[in-house]
């Protein structure tokens, strides 16, 4: 933050959404948006880092031999800290706020998108469903695609030198990805009508295109009665 | 020897400063509880409180200290045992108002150790935080930063907060 290295801690919960504070200044920061809400640095926003959301073995076959990190258990904590079944015990907690009425309950696994100022959830469920989901957000084209382990999600924004292009998953590498229940099948791929085949780092591998790559686009994978509180105005994916 | 009603004084003066360091503790503790509802309103003023309440439970506890000091001489072995509550009370308060109980439930991660892909001993089902900044990737297993909840890493040189 201007030049500043900050080093966070956890501070309080708002909402069910932490607050951290930073050592240098102790200004008081929202986890979910990185602006600080008290202190010093009040106002500020932090810059959002593209990230992935993957199963790690999704992350292995795109990171070049011995060129990734893995954070390792902290000494000391080990399967009692680190529940494998906590989304599941999170799922039962009481919400402090509800917002009926967009057709999503409280703790609905949403995917939230902003685009020029415009904000909208794609309930997991759907994205996972459909593959890829398009739709416009701003004027906008977007894909949300699933990977080919059928978990992580990435989404692009769909147009090539400008224009908008439709993405398809090929049916041929669906049938032989379907004997391969995990890892990643190396048939997988979407196609374009131009001629192009993508994988899933959103890189054309042949075609005109190929060698380009698709602008990715950050989302905030949430529950739907968090992100509406940040995002009142979110409109909800329905199709 | 004090009079009576300077010591009535004292002894008011004595309770509201022991109050005032045990609401600097309780005032945000209740406000920021896990599973309640936080206003806008009402996190200002949880961290406004917060803010304050390291100096001013020291000051409040010094102030009990030294209205306890004056109290004691006169005062009967109950009364002696209401200034020894008040004066616990307050230290406790301004003890708690510095300590981090957050922490206490979600341990932070002082020393972050890392491994090679192939020696992580994680299966390839686990969802992972993945960051790639120029040519450096970090890959933080979400069972462990559901745990934690912030890890402060420098990836390319570049100092990010991971949470989650």
């Amino acid at each position: 933050m201007r030049g500043r290295e900050l080093h966070f801690y956890l501070a309080g919960i708002n909402n069910q959404n932490f607050l951290m504070r930073d050592r240098e200044t102790g200004s008081w920061w929202q986890q979910v948006t990185g602006r600080a809400i008290a202190g010093e640095l009040a106002g500020s926003t932090l810059e959002l880092m593209p990230n992935d959301e993957l199963t790690f073995g999704l992350w292995k076959s795109e990171t070049p031999h011995g060129q990734g990190l893995v954070l390792a258990p902290v000494a000391g904590h080990g399967d009692k800290d680190y529940d494998k079944k906590w989304e599941e015990e999170v799922a039962k907690y009481p919400v402090p706020l509800t917002f009926p009425g967009q057709g999503l309950k409280d703790r609905d696994v949403i995917l939230g998108v902003e685009i020029g100022g415009q904000a909208r959830a794609f309930p997991l469920a759907k994205v996972r469903g459909a593959n890829p989901v398009e739709d416009k957000i701003a004027g906008v084209p977007v894909a949300l695609v699933t990977g080919p382990d059928g978990e992580s999600v990435r989404i692009f924004r769909s147009q090539l030198n400008g224009l908008d292009i439709e993405l398809y998953r090929d049916a041929q590498s669906d049938g032989k990805s379907d004997g391969q229940s995990k890892g990643q099948s190396p048939e997988w791929r979407l196609l374009d009508a131009q001629g192009n085949t993508w994988n899933f780092a959103g890189c054309a591998t042949s075609g005109p295109a190929a060698g380009q790559c698709l602008e990715k686009i950050n989302f905030l994978k949430d529950y739907w009665f968090d992100w509406k509180n940040y995002n009142p105005r979110t409109t909800v994916y329905s199709h | 020897m004090l009079n009576r009603s300077e010591n009535r004084g004292l002894w008011l003066l004595l309770g509201l400063l022991a109050a005032l360091c045990l609401s600097l503790f309780l005032i945000p503790a209740f406000i920021i509880r896990p599973f309640r509802y936080q206003s806008e309103g009402a996190l200002r003023l949880a961290i406004a409180v917060k803010r304050i309440a390291p100096a001013l439970t020291v000051a409040a506890t010094v102030g009990v200290l030294a209205v306890g000091w004056r109290l004691w001489r006169g005062s009967s072995r109950v009364l002696r045992a209401g200034i020894v509550i008040a004066l616990v009370l307050s230290a406790a308060s301004a003890v708690m108002v510095r300590q981090n109980y957050f922490e206490w439930m979600f341990h932070p991660i002082t020393a972050a150790g890392f491994v090679s892909a192939g020696d992580a001993r994680l299966s390839d089902k686990e969802m992972v935080m993945a960051v790639r900044i120029g040519q450096e990737m970090r890959a933080y297993p979400i069972v462990q930063m559901a745990y934690h909840h912030i890890l402060n890493d420098t990836v390319a040189g570049v100092p990010i907060a991971v949470t989650y």
